[in-house]
């Protein structure tokens, strides 16, 4: 044998031995993840990351997409916009991904134009009513009420309590946000529906980011005899205003927002929390739906030692949303962006195994779903008190 | 072998490079650098864009604080100002590139201005934290000034135009911040070879000294940090070009403190430093994230664990350098340089 056929045996056995690998590669769907570990955000951006990261094992393991695997190619921006920037020209032009899971109004807000552009579907918790605007932002996604909705059906909440506890004319309800695009998102909706069902916003109180004392603001709403109040930050902040409003001996019932109302805020703010009532999009850990089973399955065997809690279930909801919408998308041979966003469009009341509200996204629609759960702490416990349903209007539609 | 420093003339006095081998090396990375876009991929080509963003700004940084003197905290506000101004002179505006990069830098200049006006008074840690004071000025006037910065939700920027060129993709900004860059180094550079720059310096040697020698030092201070806050503000012109999205969430206070870091790592008082300070800073979270991505194979879940030791990496790596190199990199490079120089015959 001459030195040029062995030679040729050796490239072609390389070929050989390189072909099915190349062949498994292409059995993998790869998904960008854009995560908060490390930044601001990183107290509930770190169990929404971990949620996520199982959520795909559990796919994977049970069959993945239609066969293939889910390749998530996840890393930590730690909420500097530079950097998912940075990561998100990396996953679309390098790794070549299909889709996106992005985390909070940082990135999502940063990106918003370019995914539309780059035609990328981009799932993240930020749940800006903007968003839900196909002719604006068609490929944005998320799983959940919005901000919005979420607020207008705190104050359908306190309507009902004020009416049930025989209060007479209207409630005096105040708003309190972090002066950013998530503290201010759903402030203009609450404005005004909150005129429109005869409420009165008598006081809207800014928290600076990362204050420390919110003495003067609720001394401020004490004055103006505030009944209810929205907790518009996360739940560090919620249970500094808790807190002081204890110090100050005010007897206002306090909301707040999926950022600022979980199992968190009940082990930070202990006893001040009794009480309170918040918007629940995704189920505290552990509640007896039937998707909780492999939610805990996994936690228990990749998080053993960790506490779960809602933000771990959000990140799985939302692995379950979309990994269905690639199912349908692989069905339809049409494993690219635009094919993604087809197929989470076709969803129609799609059960999440009751982790959330079924969810629903149409060409014209991506507001998820209309109906806003509503929870309260009682005897340190997160106790669910009613869904409220806003009507799917067009007029609201991005608001 | 030349041993030590022989000028005869005052060309030679004056000349940037004592030799002809660091003029060839610089003429070979230009090269280098001009035809890097043909391979890189998009996503290298945005992490040198940033590198390139992040040295002109800490080359201005450089020029107030290690070359006058004078702590700033304010360098995340003077980007803002230059990005913001960048949305409105070509959002608004719809002026070209060409024209708008050197306005937003004047206006962030002039906003510089009136920021420098406390150093007459304060020095040290005091003007560090009225330099503090400007940063959370400019971050409220950002976030509520909505007609003109989009507020909290921020604002689009059109792509980099001029004369029927438009820089839509990170290629063509690239070839756009590359010259500005080039650029602003020689003119940073060479500016401490003048009346001007040795008057910053002799500030920040002793500024008594200074003003007895016949140094305006209230002058000299207010144009340190009118010309750092012009090159701050064509770097924010630049950085609101590539990211076309810029809101008051891209500037916090951490970014203050990064660029700190960087001229600290990289040598108070050297252009060089800044150059190394500033491809140090942006690339530590890349690498750091390569090495996870290529052990994520064999150790997943790893992702979790080693993204908390990016912020005590940077922090180890500061309190590092201040301990064994407070020059920073640059005097790191200069030592091994005179080494080589006179290899084998160091002593």
């Amino acid at each position: 044998m001459t030195p040029r056929k062995n030679l040729g045996i050796v490239l072609a056995a390389a070929i050989a031995a390189l072909v099915p690998a190349w062949a498994t590669a292409q059995q993998e769907i790869k998904v960008g993840g854009i995560f908060d570990l490390t930044g601001v955000t990183s107290d509930v951006g770190k169990p929404f990351a971990q949620g996520v990261q199982d959520a795909v094992a559990w796919v994977n393991e049970n069959g993945g997409i239609n066969g293939k695997k889910i390749n998530l190619i996840g890393a930590d921006y730690a909420y500097k916009i530079d950097q998912a920037r940075a990561l998100y020209k990396k996953f679309v032009n390098d790794d070549k991904v299909v889709m996106i899971q992005g985390w909070g109004t940082g990135d999502t807000e940063a990106l918003k134009d370019f995914v539309g552009q780059d035609r990328i579907p981009y799932f993240s918790a930020s749940f800006s009513a903007p968003l839900t605007d196909p002719s604006k932002f068609p490929y944005n996604f998320f799983v959940a009420p919005t901000y919005s909705d979420q607020l207008r059906s705190w104050l359908d909440w306190v309507k009902q309590d004020y009416a049930k506890a025989g209060g007479k004319g209207k409630p005096k309800v105040a708003f309190m946000f972090g002066d950013n695009a998530y503290g201010k998102s759903p402030l203009a909706a609450g404005r005004k529906y909150a005129a429109e069902i005869g409420i009165d916003v008598v006081d809207e109180a800014v928290l600076p980011p990362n204050f420390q004392d919110a003495t003067s603001q609720l001394l401020t709403m004490k004055q103006k005899g505030v009944e209810y109040a929205y907790i518009n930050v996360t739940t560090t902040g919620v249970s500094l205003v808790l807190r002081d409003a204890k110090k100050l001996g005010m007897n206002v019932k306090f909301g707040s927002n999926p950022y600022g109302f979980s199992e968190a805020l009940v082990a930070v703010a202990g006893p001040l929390a009794e009480g309170v009532t918040g918007v629940m999009p995704h189920v505290p850990y552990g509640t007896p739906v039937p998707g909780m089973k492999n939610v805990v399955a996994m936690h228990d065997k990749l998080r053993a030692g960790d506490k779960g809690d809602a933000m771990y279930v959000r990140g799985f909801t939302y692995v379950m949303v979309w990994s269905e919408a690639l199912k349908r998308a692989d069905k339809a041979g049409q494993l690219n962006g635009p094919g993604v966003k087809a197929a989470t469009e076709t969803m129609a009341d799609f059960s999440t195994g009751g982790l959330s509200q079924s969810v629903t996204y149409t060409p014209t629609d991506h507001r998820p779903t209309m109906t806003t759960s509503i929870y309260q702490v009682q005897g340190g416990k997160l106790v669910k008190i009613g869904d409220f349903i806003m009507p799917r209007t067009p007029e609201w539609l991005g608001l | 072998m030349r041993c030590g420093d022989f000028r005869e003339s005052y060309a030679e006095d004056m000349a940037l490079f004592d030799s002809a081998l660091p003029r060839v090396l610089l003429a070979g990375l230009l090269a280098l650098l001009l035809a890097l876009p043909q391979f890189a991929t998009t996503y290298w080509l945005d992490v040198m864009n940033r590198i390139f963003i992040a040295i002109i700004a800490a080359a201005g940084l450089n020029v107030v604080t290690g070359y006058t003197g004078l702590i700033s905290l304010g360098t995340a506000a003077f980007l803002a100002v230059g990005g913001f101004a960048t949305a409105a002179l070509a959002g608004k505006a719809g002026l070209p590139f060409v024209v708008v990069i050197p306005l937003s830098g004047l206006v962030t200049a002039a906003v510089g201005l009136v920021f420098g006006l406390p150093s007459l008074r304060l020095k040290g840690l005091y003007l560090a934290v009225a330099t503090l004071a400007a940063h959370y000025i400019v971050e409220f006037t950002a976030s509520h000034w909505e007609s003109v910065t989009g507020g909290v939700n921020g604002i689009s920027i059109p792509p980099a135009r001029f004369a029927g060129l438009e820089l839509k993709d990170d290629r063509g900004i690239y070839y756009l911040i590359l010259p500005v860059m080039v650029g602003l180094l020689f003119f940073t550079k060479n500016l401490f070879r003048t009346k001007v720059g040795k008057a910053f310096v002799a500030i920040r040697d002793q500024d008594i000294s200074a003003e007895v020698m016949g140094v305006d030092v209230f002058r000299y201070k207010l144009l340190a940090f009118a010309v750092s806050s012009f090159l701050i503000g064509v770097a924010g012109s630049l950085l609101a070009y590539q990211a076309r999205i810029i809101s008051p969430e891209n500037f916090p206070i951490t970014l203050a403190i990064d660029y700190l870091g960087m001229v600290i790592i990289g040598g108070l008082g050297s252009i060089l430093g800044s150059i190394f300070g500033a491809i140090f800073i942006t690339l530590l979270p890349e690498t750091l994230r390569l090495a996870t991505d290529a052990m994520g194979n064999y150790w997943p879940g790893l992702m979790v664990i080693v993204a908390p030791i990016k912020a005590g990496v940077f922090g180890l790596v500061v309190i590092l350098f201040l301990i064994f190199e407070p020059d920073g990199m640059a005097a790191r490079w200069n030592h091994v340089k005179a080494y080589w120089k006179l290899y084998p015959f160091s002593y």
